[in-house]
């Protein structure tokens, strides 16, 4: 195929001018969206939970109280006349577990629900905003309006925390919602009003952080790595823990102090935002497409000649 | 001891003292009590009672003005002493029941002086200011009615209406159900808050599961099995053996009976048979358990990795047969194409750059 | 013989009705009653999927993997339209079918898969979407996609069809070719630009497993990589259409067309290896390549199943062996399907002692709209002029329908014949 000098120039100048301009635009959508990046933070009135590992005594009435509280069936799958769950599960919206070695030395109860995340990688991922992040409270709620059912939420969470309900035909995703019901009665959540030692307690995250290190600063040595999970892992969650064992063996993942979305969809944020970059992509084809229809046409009309049938599009 | 019948009945201000006061003062309130198809089971049960004992209660407390087993009377004289105590105390006397009414062939099978009981009852009933129906047969017809009922046996919510009734069901029921209820009518001229089937709260708001003292053993999974065997001897739960404790609402396991702590049905080691419960002690067979219904959890924790999930052979299988066909087809497909490259038509050139020798094969 | 290929034919030849056919179509049929039960009872009992694994085989596979197989469409439209690939003109329809038929039952099973398919409605509610989900970008890019670019796509042999069957319609075909013409640029542009966005998305979905996705996957890169192995599986898997299309009804095949898409697809598999593995160095995660589990097992796989692809392929466009070409084209697809696959399911860990396997339930329905779509593509292909040919082939086509006109009707088959005659 024959380019002419001249051909060759006006493509170079118009493509050279595309691209300078296309690269200023990206350049600066991607300065502005950059600056736009700062790690979320927790709001002003975010709530809390502090568990404390070391007060609890296992004995399950935060479970018994939260499943009332939410009108939640009893989880008596596993074993007929208890509710017994084996995990969180569509029933079961916190439970205790229990971390033991196995010659019995080291043990600990874990209370498991949702962490209420500063920066929830289920919020990032829900297509249509099932799962919304109260800007007040901070609490992680689920609108079934919304929700389409497609477990993306249960991937994304590095806690494992969603919970989607497999039987029958209207599912839904279940989790702990800090008892949002009693929350805008000025009450607190179910869990933390029953507890009879105190382990795990409500308030201001803000006041539980520093309840937390108070703890900690009255106590060297008792608590793992003298440090309070949720201050920063993750990017911060609003459900704190304190234990005397290692926080990986009592179930909490390790994070670094990057939420999830914020680590993982910084170049999906910069790629497309305002959607510049795909528009400048689009105008560039249909000028190329354009470009090439002249020289596809003279193919075809070649063809309509050499072969007396009229050219397929 | 008087106040502790009461239980919660009682407030903090009401002290012994007061009480035994409040009760010197008023005039003894009058009480009927008429047997009908029962086994004298719950009078009976006031004999195992001393706070206040029988004599204390039927000299100082309440005016028992006619029971046919404690009565000296009999025949013509009882009748009498039974119309004066009606009409004396007209709209004011206690009607305590106990037995159930038959209700067949108008009532035929129970009659009091040549008279269908049924009718005497409703005779007394209309006079009186409150009932009491002791014991299961009275609250709601207990063995006289269990099946196949041949003479119609009720409880009395079922013959008469239009006046309070409580019912106290348990066969026999604790004796201090009863006491409490007349002390409280006494000292304080009122009667206690009833549930929605005339029951007093204070007795039966609980079913006998919630205050088990075997409560831990049931919590913790350890079930006796059989009669005798090591976990029975041991003391514990005994749901599997048909314990009607979950579905049974009664204050045994909290009082127990004869004043001795331990003395009950449980606490013997035999299982709760339901004795207040109308759709359970005649209609539930003896070793069918029940169900719970405010379940609770175990004395055990899950472990923190919980496996999810399982790997199912069949499944396996079926991928594997599909892949295997898939492969087939395309292997078998690869195999009918040439190996060796075709010869290009003619006029054609081939027109890659960096065409090499065909190589053969 | 390797002859040229000018033109699309549709297969004239063969009966609609065969054995295979209704294979296909009865497998159609049980998959969509298992749907009709699953919607009943629910993913629970129809599917292995669980608390872990949310995601089963009908997302990872039939949506994120055979979309891939279908950008046929993306791929070969670029090297044509855009990189003047002239001669891959002939084979845009193949393609462009092929990518349909992925994507449209890739878009069903979604649609399938999704646990409260009443709320589907809210993908055309522009303000409650949540621009920061990748799964949102795919939903949305594809679902236009599909029905948009794609669809328009597929108008020619439509057009061509339906005006030879019925000649006399209304709309006059001129008007329709004309307007076809006009809009080309723009709707071939959303063609190309759309899937570029949504198979990198598709790519994004797993970045938010974070580090519970193996390192040997996980990498910041990952969309890129999954839009670079979509452009790889979409001239492989058109390819493997042609050769198997060739077999299947004796179609001749033309070397030069597919030595250059096997060419083209070397290229990037070739340069996608290098990326993958330079990224794989770069994060410092070589050495978990060479530990002793599933993990490396699966990537060496892919990388063995790549590797040899790549061999056949250079070694087809030097031979011009057609059954080398298929099989590094065989080779591509299986290894490019296995490395989308990988990071959602069998390289993805979200906590210990998690398993999945989908259920028979599960794959049966899944078989069941793979057979479809098959199914579907045989049957356009044998109405419709899709699958390129040379001349004469056209012209035996024009001369059968002309002899089957003018001869006496043979005995009731149901077979293109009898439409193509006319009555």
């Amino acid at each position: 195929m024959e380019i002419t000098r001249r051909d060759l120039l006006h493509r170079m100048t118009t493509g050279g001018a595309a691209l300078a301009v296309g690269s200023a635009v990206s350049a600066a959508t991607m300065t502005a969206v950059a600056h736009a990046e700062e790690p979320a933070t927790a709001p002003a009135q975010a709530v809390g939970m502090l568990y404390d590992a070391t007060r609890c005594i296992g004995c399950q009435t935060c479970v018994v109280a939260c499943t009332k509280a939410n009108d939640l069936q009893a989880d008596s799958r596993r074993d007929p006349l208890h509710q017994a769950p084996g995990d969180l599960n569509y029933r079961t919206k916190t439970l205790i577990k229990l971390y033991k070695e196995a010659d019995g030395k080291e043990f600990s109860f874990v209370k498991q629900q949702c962490m209420h995340c500063v920066d929830p990688a289920c919020v990032s991922a829900c297509m249509f905003g099932g799962l919304k992040k109260d800007a007040k409270s901070g609490v992680v709620s689920w609108n079934g309006k919304l929700c389409v059912g497609c477990r993306y939420c249960e991937v994304a969470c590095p806690f494992s925390v969603p919970k989607f309900r497999w039987e029958g035909y209207n599912p839904e995703i279940v989790k702990c919602e800090f008892c949002k019901d009693r929350l805008a009665k000025g009450e607190e959540p179910a869990c933390t009003a029953v507890c009879p030692k105190k382990a795990v307690i409500f308030g201001s995250r803000a006041e539980l952080l520093k309840e937390a290190k108070l703890r900690i600063a009255k106590n060297p040595g008792k608590y793992y790595q003298d440090r309070v999970f949720g201050e920063k892992e993750g990017g911060g969650t609003q459900v704190l823990y304190l234990s005397h064992v290692a926080f990986d063996k009592i179930g909490l993942p390790q994070l670094g102090d990057e939420s999830v979305p914020h680590q993982y969809l910084k170049w999906q944020k910069r790629l497309y935002s305002y959607l510049v970059l795909p528009a400048g992509l689009y105008v560039t084809l249909v000028g190329a497409i354009r470009n090439n229809w002249k020289h596809h046409e003279e193919h075809m009309d070649e063809e309509e000649k050499a072969t007396g049938l009229k050219a397929q599009l | 001891m008087v106040t502790a019948p009461v239980g919660l009945a009682l407030t903090g201000k009401n002290s012994v003292v007061q009480m035994a006061a409040a009760i010197g003062k008023t005039k003894r309130p009058s009480v009927i009590w008429m047997h009908f198809q029962d086994c004298t089971g719950c009078t009976e049960t006031l004999l195992r009672t001393s706070a206040p004992d029988v004599a204390h209660l039927i000299l100082d407390v309440i005016s028992l003005d006619y029971h046919e087993t404690l009565m000296a009377a009999s025949g013509v004289q009882a009748e009498k002493a039974l119309r004066q105590a009606m009409t004396e105390n007209a709209g004011k006397f206690v009607l305590v029941v106990e037995g159930a009414i038959p209700t067949k062939n108008n009532g035929e099978y129970y009659q009091m002086g040549g008279r269908p009981g049924i009718e005497v009852l409703k005779e007394v009933a209309a006079q009186s200011a409150a009932i009491v129906a002791m014991g299961s047969c009275a609250s709601w017809g207990g063995v006289p009615s269990a099946d196949p009922n041949p003479t119609g046996a009720v409880g009395v919510s079922s013959v008469i209406s239009g006046k309070p009734i409580i019912n106290l069901p348990g066969c026999p029921p604790n004796p201090y159900n009863l006491l409490a209820v007349v002390l409280e009518y006494v000292t304080m001229g009122k009667l206690p808050a009833l549930d929605e089937s005339g029951r007093p709260k204070f007795a039966y708001d609980r079913v006998i599961h919630e205050n088990c003292p075997r409560r831990a053993h049931f919590d913790a999974g350890r079930f006796a099995l059989a009669f005798g065997d090591e976990s029975h001897r041991k003391g514990h739960c005994l749901y599997k053996l048909g314990c009607k404790g979950p579905v049974t609402h009664a204050a045994c396991s909290t009082r127990h009976f004869n004043e001795v702590a331990g003395v009950w049905p449980i606490g013997i080691g035999s299982p709760c048979v339901g004795c207040t419960e109308k759709d359970v002690v005649w209609k539930l067979a003896t070793f069918e358990t029940v169900p719970i219904h405010s379940v609770t959890p175990p004395d055990s924790y899950p472990s923190i990795i919980v496996p999810t999930g399982q790997f199912k052979a069949g499944a396996a299988a079926v991928a594997g047969i599909v892949a295997g066909a898939a492969g087939a087809a395309a292997l078998i497909a690869a195999k009918r194409l040439p190996k060796e490259p075709l010869p290009v038509e003619a006029g054609r050139q081939p027109s890659q750059p960096e065409s090499k020798v065909p190589s053969g094969d | 013989m390797s002859e040229r290929w000018q033109r699309s034919v549709p297969v004239y030849d063969t009966p609609i009705w065969t054995r295979p056919f209704q294979c296909l179509c009865a497998l159609g049929a049980i998959g969509l009653i298992l749907v009709l039960y699953r919607e009943i009872v629910g993913l629970g009992p129809t599917s292995g999927m669980n608390d872990a694994y949310a995601w089963g085989i009908w997302k990872t596979f039939n949506t994120m993997v055979l979309t891939g197989l279908g950008s046929g469409a993306f791929a070969i439209g670029i090297a044509a339209w855009i990189f003047r690939r002239d001669q891959l003109h002939v084979v845009m329809r193949t393609a462009v079918l092929t990518s349909f038929l992925a994507y449209i039952f890739g878009l069903t099973m979604l649609g399938i898969d999704v646990g409260r398919p009443w709320n589907i409605y809210w993908i055309a509610v522009p303000w409650h979407w949540n621009l920061h989900s990748p799964l949102l970008e795919v939903a949305v890019c594809m679902s236009i996609y599909a029905t948009i670019p794609l669809f328009l796509e597929n108008f020619p042999p439509a057009i061509e069809y339906l005006y030879d069957r019925w000649p006399d319609l209304p709309v006059n075909r001129e008007k329709v070719e004309k307007m076809i013409v006009a809009g080309y640029p723009f709707v071939v542009s959303l063609a190309y630009v759309l899937p570029a966005m949504h198979q990198s998305s598709l790519g994004a979905l797993m970045l938010l497993g974070g580090s519970r996705v193996s390192p040997l996957w996980q990498t910041p890169f990952l969309p890129l990589l999954y839009v670079w192995a979509a452009a790889f599986l979409g001239f492989a898997f058109v390819t493997v259409t042609l050769f198997l299309s060739s077999v299947a009804w004796k179609r001749p095949l033309d070397l030069e067309i597919l030595a250059q898409l096997n060419r083209l697809t070397a290229w990037l598999i070739g340069s996608w290896l290098v990326f993958r593995l330079v990224d794989l160095t770069v994060r410092g995660q070589i050495r978990s390549a060479f530990q002793a589990n599933m993990f490396a097992g699966l990537f060496w796989t892919e990388l063995v199943l790549l590797g040899a692809a790549l061999w056949q392929l250079r070694e087809s466009v030097q031979s011009r062996s057609p059954r080398t070409m298929f099989y590094g084209a065989l080779l591509t697809c299986v290894g490019g399907m296995l490395y989308r696959f990988d990071p959602t399911t069998t390289a993805f860990q979200p906590k210990p002692g998690a398993v999945y396997f989908p259920s028979v339930i599960e794959l049966t329905i899944s078989l069941g709209f793979v057979s479809i779509g098959v199914a579907m593509f045989i049957l356009l292909a044998k109405l419709m002029p899709i699958l390129p040919a040379p001349l004469r082939l056209w012209r035996e086509m024009e001369a059968a329908k002309s002899n089957q006109s003018l001869a006496p009707k043979p005995a009731a088959r149901l077979g293109r014949e009898q439409l193509v005659a006319g009555d």
